[in-house]
């Protein structure tokens, strides 16, 4: 641990005083070599981000460009085999398109919410000893390989999705997502749906549990000695301090949805169509992840190009899902802790909530004090953490 | 799952009683709810035809229903929310836990019979016999136990460094408006969309270039993984270092400490359990990778512990291919598949166990 | 036909010389032909108790492909690195056909296995890979594809190509059709429907299913062969086992696999052409078959691409859906040393003692005897 080594001399020197300090984020104590080699090492991983980056879509392009501008039709190498039957590059990558988003989707709504439940769960609700167990149950999932998770969708959740979805197409058939005919072997939309669902959630869970914790302890208390009950204690100190790390795991999960290969690849039965149907054997449409492993082998050159071209096409979307979810948290807020800003309070969700409150509420509350309060407990948080040995 | 949720109801954390204006439910009211829910759906389901998931599914309606409105009359709308609330979130957990128990009792019934002494320590082949010309397949997991660990481990070699440095860039040196970090942001978005199976063939292509046509070597799989592994840790890591206060940071200046110690001692130490944990996030989703790993490492039952050269197997590829190429006797290689699976799952058990220590030791006292 | 005749001679003696083979297999097992040897004739080969010592062979071969062969090269590679302990040979299944060509063309494999021969624009570019000499086909895998079903009650079922082609083009949904109840007379057959499970990722074993239907059924089966499962009926599953799973885990289900990986699953009797008899799949039947409709279709000299009619094939021993695999190489190495590895290890595989090993380990059929000499052959040219 040689930087260990150079930063205690650092810290030695630095106690002096009048070292400059022109404020807060913008720090520029006098620069020492481990400073500068620092510096440049992570600025030096950044860049070699965009190096990676840059030889990844490189390579995409040049092996994606002549299946792209190939006339499918007419090439012999694309008519047959496994790209058999489309017109053009975009006629083959629309569904495929179509159907990345609509499964993540579905695991989205089913995984997320749940996901973030658990997370609370774990964090604010479960007995601490229960809370360390379980979290670290949850962990323990995220390292199950995505092939158990489809073996154990085709041996356990096939079988048990069959009577649900003919309840479904009973009862709901008329909504365009139940309607039938119902598959009678299992590899549905919907199963292969549950099964990226339950993949999505240790991702989600885990990082959002670690968000959660990390609430400084004197904004949950603050508001709790408001007469907040424990929701309202949530909703009002954890919920905001957390939404911007809440978004970036859920992206995370979608991004892992998005990306799925194996699982979908082993669960269900594929067509590329455009489709919302989620339990039928015949129309459910492909995602592009699974459509490259499953056709990958068997494919010839210019094929294999074509299925690149549409990994290049899943780069883009998860890049765009990406952009406009940014988008969306710069719209309701931004990050909390925009970098070198004060911080703010949500002041907006606070006072709502509690002026809405205040009226019923035994303890009639100021919003804005409330709000003052909670950015005051916050300045002291830090230390309190320090000292709290049951934290 | 009262029982879970009566031992907070004694903590002071949570919700104090306002004796002054309102009524309380009984301590046990949640507990009461519960068992009246599982009757009464028992009951409804006795009279429409019983099954089991039914049962349930209806009993977490009736409760959270039925103790919401309870609690809105005894109580008032507040403490009617919050016990729905908490019921809510009891349920997504027990729900959530269902399958997630069932994958790994699946996992563990599947795999515990696999799991010999011999299967872990030997390397898997076959045995010929010129008599009969049977050949007869030893089952054994060594040759997957050690390429797993060696593609992997350098994997996180890779990625850890170079993920934890972009991202204290990210959060420490670059002004967020600065056109590279927009750009790095950018591009780890981007990165986390990359197919795994493309990371594969653009790792086994770079090494075709460097290395000539046969540039099967478990090198070349780390590559692909440092690939998908590397945004992931920034992801997460980058999220927890924007947690830690910046008044811990501003502290640290007013003392005349050089950026450079800010960030390795009080920055790093306060957010060392989140980034741990996303490190092993990172490690526990590539360590099951399959598909780059037979495009650039391709595929063997020999044993080969050098990364440079030669085709490497390990435990995904060898359950992937156990269930998708199983051998004559279907059944030996499923279960020798599961095998595979569970000493993964093992694996990762131990590398956590690992990483726990690990943070504990350079967190700072008193937390957590 | 006298190249059917020739084979039926040649057939006999290899017969023979597996007899011998049994008795003192170690040392038969050396006298298949490996390209180092002496000259070798077709007719030779089989018989003349050669000594070719493996034990002298050291290196590794890299090689990869199709996945129907897996089980028979896990069986072989154990078998020939019994005797050349020297010898390392990696066989990547998960690869597939079209990816062990790729691979193969690019340089990084020493051979390929192959459901599909090359095609003419995969032999042109061999040329820039092995140079001009460029590539061949040998034909080492041999077994049939089965037709597998689960209808609860019904143990023994007859099909014929009609009505295989009509389940698979959805045309005939329920088990208790006339088209299938004529063909089963004794048996009841219940009114289920019936589940088609097809593979849904890209296959040998697809191709060569969908080529039977196509040659015997065109008016009924009205899409062309391929690896891709053409129409849009019934599940689609991945890899043979995926197939063969959710074929035993429902009822009512049927669909097709290769023999080798269908397990415990039930086969149907599959009616030769129209003569009124069903063949159960066995491997002389596989054998049998192969002989009668495969001719060799040279693309070049030495090359061993079959042309396989399915519709000649009508003796009542024969199984009427045949599945065949290759292995292509270079007809003339960079590295010579690793080429006569390569040869050897293939001259092993198409030698009689090869291919009982693969039959007896992996359930493919052994190749017709006319094959393994002609395989032989052009193995012995290998530079």
């Amino acid at each position: 641990m040689k930087s260990l080594q150079d930063d205690r001399v650092g810290t030695g020197s630095s106690q002096r005083p009048g070292s400059p300090n022109k404020g807060a984020g913008t720090a520029r104590v006098k620069a020492r070599p481990a400073d500068r080699i620092f510096r440049f090492l992570s600025t030096g991983s950044a860049g070699l981000i965009m190096v990676i980056l840059a030889g990844v879509a490189l390579f995409l392009i040049i092996k994606a460009g002549p299946a792209i501008v190939a006339n499918w039709s007419t090439t012999t190498d694309l008519s047959g085999g496994t790209t058999h039957g489309f017109s053009s590059f975009w006629a083959y990558v629309g569904p495929l398109i179509w159907g990345t988003l609509f499964s993540a989707l579905i695991a989205l709504v089913l995984g997320a919410p749940v996901a973030i439940g658990i997370a609370l769960f774990i964090s604010h609700y479960a007995p601490r000893r229960l809370a360390g167990v379980l979290g670290y149950l949850v962990d323990l999932l995220a390292a199950v390989p995505s092939v158990v998770f489809g073996l154990w969708g085709i041996f356990v959740i096939r079988p048990f999705l069959i009577p649900f979805q003919d309840w479904l197409n009973q009862y709901l058939g008329w909504i365009p997502l139940f309607s039938g005919p119902v598959s009678r072997t299992g590899s549905t939309m919907l199963a292969g749906g549950v099964v990226l669902a339950v993949m999505i959630l240790p991702i989600i869970t885990s990082i959002s549990r670690e968000i959660f914790l990390q609430t400084p302890r004197l904004h949950e208390e603050a508001a709790l000695a408001l007469g907040s009950t424990k929701w309202e204690m949530v909703k009002l100190a954890v919920f905001p301090y957390a939404r911007s790390g809440i978004v970036s795991a859920t992206l995370l999960g979608l991004g892992r949805a998005l990306g799925e290969t194996m699982a979908i690849a082993l669960i269900m039965s594929p067509s590329l169509v455009f489709s919302v149907q989620m339990i039928t054997d015949t129309r459910n449409s492909q995602t592009i992840a699974a459509n490259i492993a499953l056709n990958f082998p068997e494919s010839n050159d210019l094929q294999r190009d074509g299925l690149i071209a549409t990994g290049l096409a899943l780069f883009v979307i998860s890049f765009g899902v990406n952009f406009i979810a940014r988008l969306v948290i710069a719209r309701t807020g931004g990050p909390r802790r925009a970098k070198k800003s004060a911080r703010l309070t949500p002041a907006s969700d606070a006072t709502s909530l509690l002026t809405a409150d205040a009226a019923e509420s035994p303890v009639s509350i100021r919003s804005e004090q409330a709000a003052r309060d909670a950015e005051a407990g916050d300045e002291r948080t830090e230390l309190a953490a320090e000292q709290n040995e049951d934290r | 799952m009262s029982a879970t949720a009566i031992p907070n109801s004694r903590r002071p954390r949570g919700p104090v009683p306002n004796a002054l204006t309102s009524a309380q439910l009984p301590r046990f009211v949640e507990l009461y709810t519960l068992l009246a829910a599982l009757a009464v759906s028992a009951a409804v389901l006795a009279m429409i035809g019983f099954n089991i998931v039914g049962w349930l599914v209806l009993t977490a309606v009736i409760y959270l229903v039925g103790l919401g409105i309870l609690s809105s009359v005894v109580e008032n709308r507040r403490k009617a929310t919050d016990r729905v609330i908490r019921g809510v979130v009891t349920i997504a957990f027990l729900l959530a836990l269902i399958p997630l128990v069932s994958t790994l009792v699946t996992v563990i019934a599947g795999g515990a019979p696999a799991l010999t002494w011999d299967f872990i320590t030997k390397t898997g082949g076959s045995v010929f016999n010129p008599q009969t010309l049977k050949v007869t397949v030893v089952q054994g997991a060594w040759q997957a136990i050690v390429g797993t660990l060696i593609v992997t481990g350098i994997a996180a070699v890779i990625s850890i460094p170079i993920g934890i440095l972009a991202a204290i860039y990210l959060v420490e040196y670059a002004q967020p408006t600065q056109w590279m970090a927009r750009t790095v942001t950018f591009l780890v978005d981007v990165m986390t969309g990359i197919p795994s199976i493309v990371a594969g063939l653009f790792a086994f292509s770079l090494f075709t270039l460097i290395v000539g046509p046969k540039a099967f070597s478990g090198f070349s799989a780390s590559v692909a993984l440092s690939v998908l592994m590397i945004p992931i840790v920034i992801r997460s890591t980058e999220e927890m270092l924007k947690l830690v206060s910046n008044d811990l940071r501003e502290a640290s200046f007013a003392l005349g400490v050089t950026k450079f110690s800010t960030i390795v001692r009080i920055v790093l130490p306060t957010a060392i359990a989140g980034i741990i944990t996303g490190v092993m996030l990172a490690i526990s989703r590539v360590i099951g990778e399959t598909a780059p790993i037979f495009i650039a490492a391709s595929f063997t039952d020999n044993f080969n512990a050098n990364p440079f050269s030669g085709a490497m197997q390990t435990l995904p590829v060898m359950a992937y291919s156990g269930y998708k190429f199983p051998s004559q006797d279907i059944a030996a290689s499923y279960q020798s598949a599961w095998g595979a699976a569970l000493l993964l799952v093992i694996l990762v058990v131990i590398l956590n166990l690992i990483a726990r220590i690990v943070a504990r030791v350079f967190a700072p006292k008193g937390l957590r | 036909m006298t190249d059917s005749e020739g084979n039926t001679v040649k057939f006999n003696k290899a017969a023979a010389a597996g007899t011998i083979a049994l008795a003192s297999v170690l040392a038969l097992a050396a006298c298949s032909s490996d390209g180092s040897g002496s000259p070798s004739t077709s007719t030779s080969t089989a018989s003349k108790p050669a000594a070719v010592d493996y034990s002298s062979l050291s290196g590794t071969l890299t090689a990869g492909g199709s996945s129907a062969q897996a089980n028979a090269q896990a069986a072989w590679t154990a078998a020939f690195t019994a005797q050349a302990s020297g010898v390392k040979i990696n066989y990547d299944k998960s690869q597939g056909s079209g990816g062990g060509v790729t691979n193969w063309l690019n340089g990084s494999y020493d051979f390929a296995g192959t459901d599909a021969a090359l095609s003419a624009d995969q032999f042109t570019q061999a040329q820039t890979t092995c140079g001009s000499a460029g590539g061949v086909n040998i034909p080492v895998y041999l077994s049939g594809v089965s037709i597998i079903y689960k209808l609860d009650g019904v143990s023994k079922l007859n099909l014929d190509a009609k009505t295989i082609a009509e389940i698979f083009a959805g045309k005939i949904t329920t088990w208790n059709d006339p088209a299938i109840t004529a063909l089963n007379s004794g048996v009841t057959l219940p009114s289920t429907p019936i589940s088609v499970v097809h593979r849904s990722d890209g296959s040998g074993t697809t191709a060569n299913f969908t080529t039977y239907l196509h040659q015997q059924q065109p008016s009924v089966w009205t899409w062309d062969a391929g690896t891709a499962w053409p129409n849009s009926i019934g599940s689609g599953q991945q890899g043979g086992s995926g197939v063969v799973n959710t074929v035993a885990a429902g009822n009512g289900t049927i669909g097709y696999a290769d023999q080798s990986s269908i397990g415990d699953a039930t086969a149907a009797s599959v009616e030769v052409g129209s003569t009124g008899k069903f063949v159960a799949y066995s491997e002389a039947g596989a054998t049998a078959s192969l002989d009668a409709s495969g001719v060799i279709d040279a693309q070049g000299d030495g090359d061993l691409t079959v042309a396989i009619d399915t519709t000649k094939i009508t003796s009542a021993k024969a199984y009427p859906i045949p599945l065949l695999s290759y292995d292509v190489l270079c007809k003339s190495f960079k590295d010579s040393a690793q080429g006569k590895l390569t040869a050897a290890y293939l001259g092993f595989i198409v030698s009689s003692t090869g291919q009982k090993i693969g039959a007896k380990n992996a359930g493919a059929a052994p190749l017709p005897a006319s094959f393994q000499t002609k395989a032989a052959d052009t193995l012995s040219s290998i530079k």
